[in-house]
This record gives C-alpha cells, sequence and structure tokens, in this order.
C-alpha cells in the first residue's frame, strides 16, 4: 500500500503549502518578511534523489498544472520549472554520493534556484519590481530559513517513505 | 554532457520551451472568461482546499483568542472610554438615517449607490508564492458572485473578484503592482467629496496611491477616503484608508495622496463579498464602463 503513498503526501504536501502561505508576511520591526512555502518541491526533490526521476517529473507536471491553473492562472510556469528541477537533480544525483544530507543540501539549493527563477520570471514580466538585494534579503533568506526547518525536521520522514517504496517495488519485481 | 543533450532530449527540451512560451503568452492575456477545464480544476482543487483550510482556521482562531484574552485589561479600560462617546453617536447616526429616509422619500429616490447585499466568504487559500497579491475565496458563481465585484473584511476595502467558477472565486488584492488595478474613490472631511483614483500600491511604504486629485483642492493628513461608486461596480462609501502624505504627481499637474489601507491583508480570514443593488456596469471599475457609458 506504499504505492499509493507518495502521491497521496505530494496531494497533502500541495493543499498544505498555501494554508502556510496564510501566515505570510510576518512583520518584524516594521519590517516584512516573506516566508513562500515550498514543500512539494522539496519532496519531489527527495523522490527523485531517492525513488525515481521519472516519476518525480510525472508528479512535478501533474502538480505545477494544478498549481499553475489554481493560483497563478499563469499555465506552464510552475509545470515547467517543478519537471525542470527534478531533471537538474536528477542530473546532478547521478554524481555525486547519496546520503541524507548531501539530499538536503542539494534540495536547498535547487529551492533557492527555484524562487530566483520565479523572481527573474516576475520581474520580466513586470508583476514585480523588486530590488535583487530587496529580494535576497526579504524573500530568500527568510524563505529558505523557514524551508530549511521544515526540510531537517521531516527530511528523514520523507526518505525513510520513499526508501520503503522503493524495496516495496524491488520485492514486486522479484 | 553529450549524454545529457542527446538529440532525442534537445528536441524534447525545444518542443517543451516553444509549448511553454506559448501557454504563457496565452494565459497572460486579458481574458474575460476562464476556459472550462480550467474551471473544472478550480472546483475540485476549491473543494480540496477547504478541507485544509478550515482546521487552519481554526487553530489561527484559538491564538486569536489567546492573544485577545492577553489584551483584555488594556482593551476594556480604551473601550470604556470610548463608550460614552459611542451612545452619542449612535443617536447622532439614528437621526441622521431616519432624516435621509424622509428626504429620500420626498425627493422620490430610491436605488442609491450605496445600498448592497453582502455575500460572506471564508479565505480558503493565498497564492502560496505571493508574487501576484491574489486569495481565492469559497464562494462562486452559484452564490451569485460575479466578476469585478468588491471585496472587503469589517475594516475596509481589500480587492476585487477578478475570476469567478461554480464554487471559488480569485481576488486580487487592492495592494497589487497591476498597473490597471483602479478604484474610483474619494476623500471625505471636507464640505464636499473630493474625486480621485486610487492607482498602483507603493511596496515600500505599504500605502495606496490616490492619483489624479484636482490640484486647486486643499486635502489634510488624516482625512479619510472611501469609494465613490461612480466607477460603476463598486458600491459607494467603503471605507479604503487614510491619507497620510500628499504630494504633486509626476507630471505636476495633479495632486497624489499616499493612503494607508483600513484593512489588514496579512491574515485574511473571513470576507464579504459585496453584490450591488444598482444595475452594475461592464468591465472594469472606472476602466472601459466609462468608455461605454460616454459612447
Amino acid at each position: 500500500m506504499i504505492r499509493y503513498l507518495l502521491p497521496l503526501i505530494a496531494l497533502v504536501l500541495f493543499f498544505l503549502e498555501p494554508v502556510f502561505g496564510l501566515f505570510s508576511p510576518l512583520q518584524l520591526d516594521g519590517v516584512y518578511y516573506y516566508i513562500v512555502p515550498r514543500f512539494l518541491l522539496m519532496f519531489l526533490i527527495f523522490v527523485t534523489v531517492y525513488y525515481d526521476a521519472k516519476h518525480a517529473m510525472f508528479y512535478g507536471l501533474f502538480f505545477g498544472l494544478l498549481y499553475d491553473v489554481f493560483f497563478i492562472d499563469i499555465i506552464g510556469l510552475y509545470s515547467f520549472l517543478y519537471p525542470m528541477m527534478c531533471l537538474i537533480a536528477g542530473y546532478i544525483v547521478k554524481s555525486v554520493h547519496r546520503n541524507l544530507i548531501v539530499a538536503t543540501l542539494l534540495t536547498l539549493v535547487l529551492t533557492a534556484l527555484f524562487e530566483f527563477v520565479l523572481y527573474l520570471f516576475f520581474s520580466f514580466i513586470a508583476l514585480a519590481s523588486m530590488p535583487v538585494d530587496v529580494f535576497l534579503t526579504s524573500r530568500l533568506l527568510p524563505t529558505m530559513i523557514a524551508n530549511s526547518l521544515f526540510l531537517v525536521m521531516l527530511g528523514w520522514a520523507f526518505k525513510s517513505v520513499i526508501v520503503a517504496r522503493l524495496i516495496e517495488r524491488e520485492n514486486s519485481k522479484v | 554532457m553529450s549524454r545529457f543533450f542527446s538529440n532525442k532530449r534537445l528536441i524534447l527540451l525545444m518542443l517543451g520551451v516553444i509549448l511553454l512560451v506559448a501557454l504563457i503568452s496565452y494565459s497572460l492575456r486579458d481574458r474575460d472568461n476562464v476556459s472550462f477545464p480550467e474551471q473544472i480544476i478550480k472546483d475540485t482543487v476549491g473543494a480540496g482546499q477547504s478541507l485544509f483550510s478550515g482546521p487552519a482556521h481554526f487553530v489561527t482562531g484559538i491564538f486569536d483568542n489567546v492573544d485577545s484574552l492577553l489584551n483584555t485589561y488594556k482593551e476594556n479600560q480604551h473601550l470604556k472610554g470610548r463608550l460614552e462617546e459611542f451612545a452619542a453617536v449612535k443617536a447622532e447616526v439614528t437621526d441622521l438615517r431616519s432624516e435621509n429616509d424622509q428626504l429620500k422619500e420626498i425627493v422620490g429616490k430610491e436605488a442609491d449607490l450605496r445600498d448592497y447585499n453582502p455575500i460572506q466568504a471564508t479565505v480558503i487559500a493565498r497564492n502560496p508564492d505571493q508574487w501576484e497579491e491574489k486569495v481565492i475565496l469559497n464562494k462562486g458563481e452559484s452564490d451569485g458572485v460575479m466578476e469585478n465585484m468588491a471585496v472587503m473584511t469589517a475594516q475596509g476595502l481589500i480587492g476585487k473578484v477578478t475570476l469567478v467558477t461554480a464554487t471559488t472565486s480569485t481576488v486580487e488584492l487592492i495592494s497589487t503592482q497591476n498597473p490597471n488595478y483602479r478604484v474610483s474613490s474619494m476623500v471625505i472631511g471636507g464640505e464636499e467629496g473630493v474625486f480621485g483614483l486610487i492607482e498602483g500600491y507603493d511596496a515600500e511604504r505599504r500605502e495606496l496611491l490616490l492619483k489624479r486629485i484636482d490640484a486647486q483642492i486643499e486635502l489634510e493628513v488624516g482625512q479619510q477616503v472611501v469609494s465613490s461608486g461612480l466607477g460603476g461596480i463598486f458600491p459607494k462609501g467603503l471605507i479604503i484608508g487614510e491619507i497620510t502624505e500628499i504630494t504633486i504627481d509626476e507630471f505636476g499637474l495633479t495632486k497624489l495622496a499616499y493612503v494607508k489601507p483600513s484593512a489588514d491583508f496579512t491574515l485574511l480570514n473571513h470576507v464579504m463579498i459585496a453584490d450591488r443593488e444598482m444595475p452594475e456596469t461592464k468591465g472594469e471599475d472606472e476602466g472601459v464602463a466609462t468608455e461605454e457609458e460616454g459612447s
């Protein structure tokens, strides 16, 4: 039954993101900090690292499409970027040793890259007019801190679920 | 590297990029209607999202309650001070209201730009990437919500409905960077209303820009800004905010005022959609509508 667990976790994370999004922006000393939950992306990269890139890209396409239609009304943005990030992760992971710390670091780097690409895109279509330094301090930094906290807390759970699924798949082949 | 970019993959990638650009440019156009598959996706995801946002609102509600419990003493002192004032104001309001009704009866004026039917709605999601200021509500076409209706909280106007499906609606907040987002508004507090347009948002100051005010008119800091109802869509008299600074605009012809919004956009929970009783014009508030009226 672990077979259905991965899409289920992805679905729950997809629905949890906007719920956590309701708490942002955070105001501290009159300065606003934007925290963007990227649970689903981090989970997808974990799936890429421990399971396989094809599944992750497929989930990425599906949930990216939902995300595009439901939230931002620009179809093709997330549904392209999610699989793209999984592809990059899949390429990198071939040449490095797989362990939890490497996976966590890789995920965080890719999440930061993802945020930055989105920033470039929204600046390009002129929806955001934010200087780079403001973006780095008020968006990227708090987002990365919050997401790394989430990942440090739940990364091992992701890993154990995905590995359990992997073992199940191997057994069913035999 | 050569294996990564094999021919087949390269072609696939190129096709993907072309498809992406085509889709993005399609969806970036100003679309009036949501296509049918989009409607289905929005409604389904909206239903799922409601399941998650319900408990979340419950939890934030508990924190809010604890927070207000801790402030009870201070608030009580403050409120006691206001209570006497309140009684006097209330009496005056009742008096003025009945007088207003009588006068309207004499003139024979029935409909008013002020009248609207409130539709209660709950915020089920906020765009998590927060580049566009959008929230999604759990009421849609089947509840009488239509595009361009004003959305507000008890404190004041927060935005307008931009997309509607059967059971959800997307609200673009007034704090958006979208240049086509205008609200016809007026400043009250002087002898008569001063009209202007809320046009744009200063993200650094977190204040709205009230533009196109006649340069001859004297304004004061602290005056209230409300919607004027003349844009054709919003009802009259929804509170928008308070003037904090007055300057001259970039062309030096009209005045520009910074308006601090009275509503708080950060933790939105329950909101109200204003369905105006007077017939609404098509198009945006102060947008296409005025042109249609003119021609």
